[in-house]
């Protein structure tokens, strides 16, 4: 449970998302996921905290060597009061331009508890091929 | 500062201690606005940040907690004191060959107890943990609900 080693979580207030000088055409909020980018030698992992967002709502795609990630949350229901809103809720939605070494095909995503994991593995470098010289 | 020649040697010399002033005040004034911010953020919210709504029979809490899992999750209910505990791993602590770009993820413990506005049926309190977001329902407790009042007409 509980561990008192553990360091204390502070808030992190959620980023609306920067869009430049482009306006969003709706008033919903959308924010900019925290994410998380390690990489060793097989490749790249992106994990990003899209709380509400189920793999129904999610569409990830690389265009151009940019990645980019759009989680839709569920309808809120509503019919309720208000009583206390310290956090907002919204889309989230993030780019990444990656590097050419990437395979492509391979990219492979998962969802859960609210957390994106997407994996990108390394092109495989291409091997020595050795010829064989036959003698005629 | 195309005037400093005009005043001499000895002015531009008292130009360079006020420059070295005017650097030092902004280092502790920085510091100073730093330390209001952390104070404001730390006066804002403590981890997890709620939402709280009603409907006439129940309060409902919601708290966003991605990467929990329902049983690292504690939640506990005294009077009217709600309190909601529970601790995040960090991923892949101590693995040496990975190499991270980015750390934007929090991991560690949290705890936070908050007052609720009515007092509520302690034993039918359920909570879901969906996606990444709890939702705790707390059924208001009958003397908290509003009563519709007849009036009798003579």
């Amino acid at each position: 449970m509980t561990q008192t080693n553990q360091p204390e979580i502070n808030v992190q207030e959620k980023r609306p998302l920067d869009t430049g000088t482009a306006e969003s055409t709706s008033s919903e909020p959308r924010f900019s996921p925290q994410v998380d980018i390690w990489e060793n030698d097989r490749g790249l992992t992106v994990v990003a905290d899209m709380p509400g967002v189920n793999a129904d709502g999610l569409s990830i795609d690389l265009n151009d060597n940019v990645l980019t990630i759009h989680g839709r949350i569920e309808a809120q229901n509503p019919g309720k009061k208000v009583l206390t809103q310290e956090f907002e809720v919204g889309d989230y939605y993030r780019q990444f331009k990656l590097s050419e070494d990437i395979d492509k095909e391979a990219i492979a995503a998962t969802i859960k508890d609210g957390v994106l994991a997407v994996s990108l593995p390394k092109m495989a470098p291409a091997q020595p091929r050795k010829i064989t010289v036959v003698q005629a | 500062m195309a005037f400093l020649p005009f005043f001499g040697r000895n002015f531009s010399g008292s130009f360079w201690e006020l420059e070295k002033m005017r650097s030092h005040m902004d280092h502790v004034y920085n510091a100073l606005a730093d330390g209001f911010n952390q104070i404001r953020r730390n006066y804002t919210g403590v981890f997890p940040l709620v939402n709280i709504s009603e409907d006439e029979d129940n309060l409902f809490l919601t708290a966003e907690l991605p990467g929990l899992t329902a049983d690292r999750l504690e939640i506990s209910i005294k009077g009217e004191t709600l309190t909601l505990k529970g601790a995040k791993t960090q991923d892949n602590a101590g693995d040496e060959t990975l190499n991270y770009h980015r750390r934007e993820r929090q991991a560690g413990s949290f705890s936070r107890s908050l007052t609720l506005p009515v007092k509520v049926k302690s034993e039918d309190v359920g909570a879901v943990f969906k996606n990444g977001i709890l939702t705790v329902t707390l059924p208001k407790a009958t003397e908290a609900r509003a009563h519709q009042i007849t009036v009798q007409a003579q």
